[in-house]
């Protein structure tokens, strides 16, 4: 990922006049620039829509202890692989019964087993309406909780990321100098790692025996730990490009002014500077969830992130990719419920810069 | 030894008398069926075998502790024994030993501390060596020199002490006398020790040069006196094993049909079988995914050959932390664990078991009734009453082996099940018994699983149920077993005198053991004995596949 184009130079503020030109006529007489932004976004029916799909996904795994108590009644965890259901009368094992037997000569005889049941849609009365994973847990359930998982350790991973990311730009830039230096410089070093052999690292070593330092007691297997991973190892992503911005306004008129009514350094950060980055903050923020999402995915399928038996999309990815030849379903289900976050995430994020700063030149690229 | 895995240096000398009760028990009776060695290659000779071959630690015989290196070894690397060539079946039949640079087994005085060989004539190396009685006790302090896995067997040779207390500056051990020029080689035991033949046997024995670098050697790997050679290997990726343009036939071990064998390296069960379904390749080494097995058999089910093997696969439970010092616990996992289930999540390559030892041993006596038969409402109660309900217990599993994933997510989910909070710690296999293996990590139970060394009912209780053969790191016994009348058991049958140590009444006093442990002590929570697959492309001739106890012999396989 990189941020281009977001040097202190190529930064620059709409002025009236040129907004007004890119508003197609419309008066933007008394509207404040947020005003300005909703109307745009308002136009903008991919971004409302995908905004809507993310939402709805949102909605759907947030209801997943309904589906539990009300359709599957079974829990995310719950492991069936011994079990039956009832279905028009039969008994099926939730995973196929097999084993070896041995004949007087030696030989050794095989019943093949452990394929979960595919799915049932409705005709076992709840259960397994999209089928059982290989220890038999409901892999509706699991899709669902496994979507909250993700979706909180993305979400609140890009939260902590955003607000350390605003305060060390804010600091790095207002103050410069060594301060500047010192924030620019471990920047660069989580930079210097790819993200996701940097995740890997901490995620591994912390997902075995947890973090217990001082006061600090994370158990092995929190959910706290990958977001904490993740949310450090994009700090860089929005902190750089933020620091360019605030480089560039800390010098303009409005902070001068400022500082001359004998505003202090706290107050000119932010009352002065961050509504002015405000735009890129939220526009940053939203394409950087999409990116801690799939880092979650991505970390957890490598066994960093959400640790078993809870469910996350990259843990029941990993899960499924042994059973790809017969239950498919297993790993295509969680990619196609990422896919479609991610996508409407993306596009959301991009219909906002476009309507924040249409001439924006804040990117990200992934 | 486990799948795939490395375990410790620590293996206490057994000591009982009986070599040549174990040469007559050897030769004694055939086992159960299956093809015969072949010896011969005349007629079936063919120009390359191209397998598919699981990754493994090292290609050097004095520091491979792993199946798939061992496998390739048989037809390269031989002692002055070696295990019988041949589909052994089952009993009995799995525990000849034949010689192999020696000329014969070995004489020795009565109580079987002092044994001598003699090595046969004009015998030579790969790189055109002559093979010398000296290389044996070179090779023996070269294992000392590497910090090989498998000094721990020698430690009952005289004179052994100061490589022990300093293994990389092991310089002679006087307990092995050789004579080149005689081409003799006597080793002399501090007591008598019943298994020390098979010990023999294993491929830290094998001989090589005396020239040979003391470091891993791997590129190529040391010179064989074996019919084949390893002309290359490249780590985890390929290796080609080509003819000993010097080997001299030597009876009952087979000179082989392939003039040389290359292999494609991969730990991916399902490339691996795509390989071979596609006649891209000739052998699949690795096992059948499980998710294929039905498919796979359906379709192709004469070109695949099914195998019992002397294992056990078991969750351990650390006997020094709570739980699982309760022997409440212990037994309420025993209850909790559907033992179907699991053979089931194996794909059902394996049969469910509640003994320890496997039932390829003549020691085995199955336990009847079933001990722990399934019972949930039983293990709560047990729970209940052990006064751990509630308490948080780490399993532990691999992360990167889908079906002791499996197995050990069942045993979480189970736990969970019966009143404990379950906290899995998945580790990648190549870490996984370094991490728990080390007392400092504390691991309360998990999956583990042991493949024998050799047939003798000392390598599974003198390894993993023996108090005093517990570890601070690299520790087998996993579950810290160490019941005072266990240890004295099993350091009585290792001391009984020759006459004793293969009758049946010491394979009564085996199995008594075994059922102690099992059922007095509840040690262990064993699940069940592995069966393994062998798969052929259709120009390969199945009926040439040979299984000598833990694996296909490459050598011995032929076209159709």
């Amino acid at each position: 990922m990189a941020t281009p184009g977001t040097t202190q130079e190529e930064f620059t503020l709409d002025t009236a006049a040129e907004l007004a030109a890119e508003e197609g006529g419309s008066k933007i007489e008394g509207k404040s620039p947020w005003e300005l932004a909703g109307r745009r976004l308002r136009r903008n029916y991919t971004a409302l829509v995908s905004l809507g799909i993310f939402l709805l996904m949102c909605l759907v795994c947030a209801l997943a202890p309904l589906y539990t108590s009300h359709v599957s009644h079974l829990g995310p965890t719950f492991a069936n692989a011994g079990g039956v259901i009832h279905e028009n009368g039969q008994t099926i094992h939730v995973i196929s019964q097999g084993g070896s037997s041995f004949s007087k000569n030696g030989q050794v005889h095989l019943t093949a087993a452990g394929i979960p049941i595919g799915p049932q849609w409705g005709a076992s009365g709840g259960p397994y309406f999209f089928g059982a994973d290989q220890l038999g847990r409901d892999v509706g359930t699991r899709l669902l909780y496994g979507g909250r998982n993700s979706l909180l350790i993305g979400i609140t991973a890009s939260v902590i990321t955003t607000v350390f990311a605003i305060l060390l730009a804010l600091l790095a830039a207002y103050f410069g100098g060594a301060t500047d230096w010192i924030i620019s410089r471990f920047f660069d070093l989580i930079w210097a790692f790819p993200v996701i052999l940097l995740g890997i690292a901490l995620g591994t070593s912390l997902s075995i025996n947890g973090f217990h330092h001082g006061p600090i007691n994370i158990p092995a297997g929190s959910l706290l730990i990958p977001i904490a991973v993740i949310a450090f190892v994009f700090i860089p992503y929005i902190g750089r490009p933020l620091r360019g911005q605030v480089l560039a306004l800390r010098n303009r008129e409005f902070v001068e002014a400022s500082t001359a009514q004998g505003a202090g350094p706290l107050r000119i950060m932010f009352t002065e500077l961050l509504p002015n980055i405000a735009s890129s903050v939220l526009v940053l923020f939203t394409l950087i969830v999409a990116n801690a999402i799939l880092t979650e995915v991505a970390l957890s399928f490598l066994g960093a992130g959400v640790q078993p038996p809870k469910p996350s999309w990259g843990t029941m990815i990993a899960d499924g990719e042994n059973n790809l030849a017969t239950d498919p379903w297993l790993a295509i289900l969680p990619g196609i419920m990422i896919t479609i976050t991610v996508i409407s995430l993306n596009v959301f994020g991009d219909g906002l810069r476009d309507a924040l700063d249409p001439r924006a030149k804040v990117r990200m690229e992934h | 030894m486990r799948t795939k895995r490395v375990r410790s240096v620590a293996v206490a000398a057994v000591v009982a008398a009986g070599l040549a009760l174990v040469v007559s028990a050897c030769g004694g009776s055939g086992g159960g069926g299956g093809t015969s060695a072949t010896t011969s290659a005349q007629g079936q000779t063919f120009s390359n075998l191209k397998v598919v071959w699981g990754t493994t630690d090292y290609m050097d015989p004095g520091l491979s502790y792993r199946l798939e290196s061992w496998q390739l070894f048989q037809d390269v690397y031989l002692g002055l024994v070696a295990k019988r060539y041949g589909t052994c079946g089952v009993g009995a039949g799995c525990t000849k030993i034949i010689p192999a640079i020696a000329q014969s087994l070995p004489k020795s005085n009565s109580n079987g501390t002092d044994l001598k060989f003699t090595l046969r004539k004009g015998l030579k190396y790969s790189n055109g060596e002559t093979v010398k009685a000296s290389d044996f006790k070179n090779t023996i302090i070269r294992d000392f020199k590497l910090n090989s896995p498998g000094i721990g067997f020698f430690s009952n040779i005289v004179g052994i002490d100061a490589c022990e207390a300093n293994p990389t500056k092991c310089s002679s051990i006087s307990g092995i006398i050789t004579n080149d020029n005689a081409g003799t080689v006597e080793i002399k035991l501090q007591q008598p020790q019943s298994d020390f033949l098979y010990i023999l046997t294993t491929f830290f024995a094998a001989m090589v040069p005396s020239s040979t670098p003391q470091k891993d050697t791997e590129n190529p790997p040391p010179a064989a006196d074996g019919p084949y050679y390893i002309a290359s290997y490249k780590p985890s990726r390929s290796f080609v094993a080509k003819r000993n343009p010097h080997y001299k036939p030597i009876p009952g071990i087979p000179t082989g049909n392939p003039d040389q064998i290359t292999a494609l390296m991969t730990a991916d069960l399902s490339r691996s079988a795509q390989l071979v379904q596609s006649n891209q390749y000739d052998y699949d080494e690795n096992t059948l995914p499980t998710d294929r097995l039905k498919q796979l058999q359906q379709k192709y089910g004469t070109q695949i050959h099914l195998w019992r093997t002397p294992s056990t696969y078991y969750f351990f439970m650390n006997q020094r932390t709570p739980p699982f010092n309760n022997i409440k616990a212990r037994q309420a996992v025993n209850y909790a664990i559907n033992r179907q289930t699991l053979v089931d999540l194996r794909g059902g390559l394996g049969v469910p078991t509640w003994n320890f030892l496997p039932p390829t041993y003549p020691q085995y006596k199955k336990l009847n009734p079933t001990p722990y038969p399934y019972n949930l409402q039983k293990a709560k109660q047990l729970v209940q009453q052990s006064g751990t309900k509630g308490m948080t217990v780490g399993v532990y599993t691999q992360s990167d082996d889908s079906q002791a994933k499996a197995q050990g997510e069942y045993l979480g989910a189970q736990l969970s099940k019966i009143g404990w909070k379950t906290q899995m710690h998945e580790i990648a296999s190549a870490n996984y018994f370094v991490v728990v293996g080390n007392q400092a990590t504390k691991a309360q139970i998990g999956f583990t699983d042991w493949y024998e060394d050799y047939p003798y009912p000392t390598d599974w209780f003198q390894v993993l149920e023996y108090g005093p053969n517990i570890h601070q790191i690299h520790n087998n016994n996993n579950s810290n077993v160490n019941f005072k009348d266990t240890n004295n058991a099993i350091n009585h049958l290792a001391h009984l005198p020759p006459t004793q140590a293969f009758t049946s009444s010491t394979d009564n006093a085996w199995a008594n053991l075994d059922k102690t442990l099992m059922t007095k002590y509840t040690s262990e929570a064993p699940f069940l004995n592995a069966v393994i697959t062998s798969f052929f492309a259709t120009r390969m001739n199945p009926q040439c596949d040979v299984f000598t106890d833990l694996f296909d012999d490459p050598a011995q396989m032929c076209l159709k």
